[in-house]
């Protein structure tokens, strides 16, 4: 096919009347203060359930209180091979993909203060679709790993990105009938992100 | 020998054919502050109706007309935010390939000012002397809002008339649907923006509409005599030289 | 339904008649346009960041070629295939045997302009193959045979009412004395069905909000996910976008990416964002196995070194379309193309050609909304004015238009003619008034259709000024 390659970049190149420098690199503004609890509000004003736990032993309960709070059943998906070692007592475990009434737990390499995103580069044990599949999705997030911004995830990956790179932010939603929000629109209807500080 | 700037009125054509006296509010305000007022005998038209129908030929030809007539002034003064914009920003736009009339255009562009901003910015202008107890409501072209800058002017000048109160539109950033030819090109559509204009208008507490754009207030006027809605219609500058006495605008 | 922008003037007549219509313009107005104001106010120094995004996009339009080689080879490079498509024809040809390749019978589409352009759904099903929208509101357009209305809310000129009863017609196996009152149930119901869709696709079709030169990546922007879905499901999955989406590397995305959702519906960011750099990783449990990029020039290439370079800028966010007066009157199918409001009246000319897109070009008064609210600073305005000229030198203006501009302007030229004639004219008009207005004339009657003309005062300024001295 290399006629319309060839073509198409003759014609630009043909045309080109100026070319610009590069610009200097922008500078966002900054937010101030502690990161994860600037990520904990950016993301709590978005419909997502942001609890900050104090350590990774408070993580089970969490998870059992946030399928209470939505009526599900104590019973959650968590990828095969995922670094997430969690110890469930009274919560059944599944390793298959979850369909789309049911919960995940995913864990978060990074997340973004600015914004109040979930930052998660696909990879082994961190299947990209488990971000989609499910009604609700339980994130268990290391309050260390929130990043002032997206241009520090990305210098953290070492300008070499995973295959998928899913920035989350909140829920599912859509506000395409009468553009009036309504949430769990193909992606999940809930979020929750426990934060933990040690 | 004075020291008084001289300023050139562009009366603009609008205000030459319907409404004369929004032009001698013009030079009597600018009196006031202080200026020697000419108004050369050769301006006819801006241009802008053959540059924005993209008419180049007849439109560089007449901006040539309007530069070499006012070049000589210390400031250009126009009673529109679209003629003044036309002289302002469009001007060099035109003459950007003409290297003889592009420095021409640019000079004229700096000194050129729309009346109530100049009033305020360049002569320091703080209030009138003048009457008028009506309520009014301010209809901010897009002109004089994105081309010429023009907002808190009209509002200082207007609200230090005596007896004058402000009852603001809700809406101030949406167009009339005037546009020039557009209203006669698109009738429906221009209705259709004019009604919510002036339904805005309506239900504010005002009993006065005005502005510093003949051609929106034309129009606007226009629409609601054929609706029979009352609103009296007047140029700011009418109001602020104290005018407003007069017949409004499409009253006999 | 308007299919031809020639078609504009009586498509808008009907469309301001249309009485759905104006509360879905109105609710665009207070929910995207509030929306954006509100986000602006919170940033800060929006102005600087609108010019790093302008910035941003010129490096890349005038980069373009640099840009598109170096971005295929990374693509490459990871395993991908990219192709360039010259036009329509070759983008759809392109797309088929990628997908006959893949022995693909049904596809998932996440949301995608470019594929509105090239015509791509009408086409596979002509070939045997099913496109499934998945974008809720592409979806909804996609049931009722309509094209979309607006570039990110396809179907928001549709009451709730009129998607019920287009599910009712559509979803025939399910219990016809469900409630679909709530528009909560109707989003349930289409993720239920959409989601038999989304696992049963063989291939999946996105389009690209940018294209990252450095990564070789698509980077899409979503609220609802179905994009996600539509890539990370089926085996293959194809990128379909316009070669002016390319920008350097994915610093220059992050910065772009505050200025998108923030310009388009009011958000700090989209709730997903999703950067595709390929197919699946070795180790990876989902994911593409095939990844493609169609690379569509379709008459952009042709638009760089005019006046309408500018245009290429765009990031298609929609708000000149939010904040634009004619758009907020007529609506997005009164134009009959793809894209509409100020971003098709600056684009359709130039790609559709100005004899078939004039209307586009003409119904705006040149407000300047568009430009203000524009993330990357085109001067929309200006390149409008641009395909008016070029009408005009060609001839194909109104000849009523063109004669009175003639005569207004041999006038105009001549000041001692033009008193004289203003002169007569007002004396004329105030003769001719009543009550203080003038009701007809024959010629202007595009005024007076709908509109009084205010009688002049008398003898015009000029008259009066030399009778003074």
């Amino acid at each position: 096919m290399s006629g319309g390659r060839d073509e198409i970049l003759s014609s630009i190149r043909a045309r080109q009347l100026v070319r610009t420098p590069k610009p200097e690199i922008y500078s966002a503004p900054k937010s101030e203060g502690d990161l994860a609890e600037s990520f904990a509000k950016k993301l709590s004003v978005q419909f997502a359930d942001v609890r900050l736990l104090d350590s990774m032993a408070d993580v089970p309960a969490a998870i059992a209180d946030v399928l209470r709070g939505k009526n599900m059943a104590q019973r959650v998906h968590i990828a095969p091979d995922s670094a997430l070692a969690l110890d469930l007592p009274g919560i059944e475990v599944s390793r298959e993909p979850p369909g789309q009434n049911e919960a995940a737990v995913t864990e978060v390499p990074f997340a973004i203060a600015e914004t109040g995103t979930l930052a998660y580069p696909a990879g082994k044990g961190r299947p990209a679709s488990w971000h989609f599949r499910p009604v609700l999705e339980i994130a268990v997030l290391r309050a260390s790993d929130v990043l002032p911004e997206l241009e520090d995830v990305l210098k953290r990956l070492g300008g070499v990105l995973p295959s998928t790179l899913n920035l989350v932010s909140g829920p599912s939603r859509t506000g395409d009938i009468e553009q009036t929000m309504e949430l769990g629109a193909h992606g999940p209807k809930s979020l929750a992100v426990l934060v933990v500080k040690s | 020998m004075s020291t008084k700037p001289r300023v050139g009125l562009f009366v603009t054509c609008l205000v030459d054919l319907v409404r004369p006296q929004v032009g001698f509010a013009a030079v009597k305000l600018l009196e006031q502050a202080g200026c020697d007022v000419e108004v050369p005998a050769v301006q006819t038209c801006c241009g802008q109706p053959a540059w924005n129908a993209g008419a180049d030929g007849h439109a560089t030809d007449i901006a040539r007309q309007v530069i070499a007539a006012f070049e000589g002034f210390d400031h250009v003064v126009v009673p529109s935010g679209s003629c003044g914009g036309m002289i302002k920003r469009h001007y060099t736009e035109a003459f950007e390939k003409d290297a003889a009339w592009l420095p021409r255009a640019r000079a004229l562009a700096a000194k050129t000012h729309e009346l109530m901003s100049f009033l305020v910015k360049v002569r320091s202008v703080s209030g009138v002397t003048a009457q008028f107890a009506k309520t009014v409501c301010i209809h901010d072209s897009c002109s004089s809002l994105r081309e010429m800058g023009v907002k808190a002017e009209p509002r200082t000048l207007l609200g230090s008339v005596d007896g004058l109160t402000i009852d603001e539109l809700k809406d101030q950033q949406t167009c009339c649907g005037f546009g020039g030819l557009f209203s006669v090109k698109y009738p429906e559509i221009s209705e259709r923006m004019a009604d919510d204009k002036i339904a805005d208008a309506c239900a504010t507490k005002a009993t006065v509409l005005t502005g510093g754009d003949l051609g929106c207030l034309l129009h606007l006027k226009g629409r609601m005599a054929r609706q029979g809605k009352t609103l009296e219609v007047r140029h700011a500058a009418e109001i602020l030289a104290d005018m407003g006495g007069e017949p409004a605008l499409g009253e006999p | 339904m308007n299919l031809d922008p020639k078609n504009f003037p009586q498509a808008a007549r009907e469309a301001l008649t249309d009485p759905l219509l104006r509360p879905a313009l109105g609710r665009l107005k207070t929910h995207f346009g509030a929306g954006r104001a509100a986000a602006v106010a919170r940033y800060g120094d929006f102005e600087a960041l609108r010019e790093a995004g302008k910035a941003i996009r010129d490096y890349a339009v005038t980069h373009m070629d640099e840009l598109l080689t170096q971005f295929e080879e990374s693509v490459v490079a990871r395993g991908g295939t990219v192709h360039w498509a010259r036009d329509a024809a070759e983008a759809r040809a392109l797309i088929l045997k990628v997908l006959q390749d893949a022995g693909a019978k049904t596809v998932t589409k996440g949301k995608s302009m470019v594929t509105e352009e090239i015509a791509l759904n009408p086409f596979l099903e002509a070939n045997g193959i099913v496109p499934v929208e998945t974008d809720l509101g592409e979806y909804i357009v996609q049931l009722r045979k309509e094209p979309p209305s607006h570039i990110i809310a396809p179907a928001f000129h549709l009451s709730k009412e009129q998607v019920a009863e287009t599910f009712f017609a559509s979803h025939t196996g399910l219990d016809p004395k469900r409630s679909l009152v709530e528009r909560n149930a109707l989003v349930q119901e289409a993720r239920a069905v959409l989601r038999r869709s989304f696992e049963s696709a063989d291939a999946g079709i996105t389009g690209a909000n940018f294209l990252s030169a450095k990564e070789g990546a698509a980077i899409i922007v979503t609220n609802e996910g179905n994009g996600d879905l539509t890539r990370l499901l089926p085996r293959t999955h194809i990128v379909v976008t316009g070669i002016e989406k390319v920008v350097a590397d994915m610093t220059d995305v992050s910065v772009l990416l505050r200025l998108l959702p923030r310009s388009a519906t009011g958000q700090p960011i989209s709730t997903y964002v999703s950067v595709m750099a390929g197919k699946r990783g070795a180790d990876e449990s989902d994911g593409p196995a095939a990844f493609h990029v169609v690379l569509v020039d379709n008459g952009r290439s042709k638009l760089i070194g005019t006046e309408a370079q500018d245009v290429l800028r765009c990031i298609r966010c929609s708000a000149c379309i939010n904040h634009c007066p004619i758009y907020g009157a007529v609506g997005g199918h009164a134009y009959g193309a793809t894209y509409m409001g100020p971003i098709g009246a600056a684009l359709n000319p130039g790609v559709m050609g100005v004899e078939n897109a004039a209307h586009h070009a003409n119904a705006s008064t040149f407000c300047g909304r568009c430009a203000e609210v524009c993330p990357v600073k085109i001067p929309l305005p200006k390149i409008m004015r641009h395909w008016r000229a070029v009408e005009h030198a060609k001839g194909l203006a109104p000849k009523s238009i063109t004669a009175g501009l003639g005569v207004w302007a041999f006038a105009a030229k001549r000041p001692g003619l033009y008193r004289f004639g203003a002169s007569v004219m007002a004396w004329f008009l105030r003769s001719i008034g009543r009550r203080g207005t003038v009701h007809a004339l024959p010629v202007m009657q595009g005024w007076f259709a709908v509109r009084d003309f205010p009688v002049p005062q008398g003898k015009t300024f000029q008259a009066q000024w030399r009778a003074r001295k």
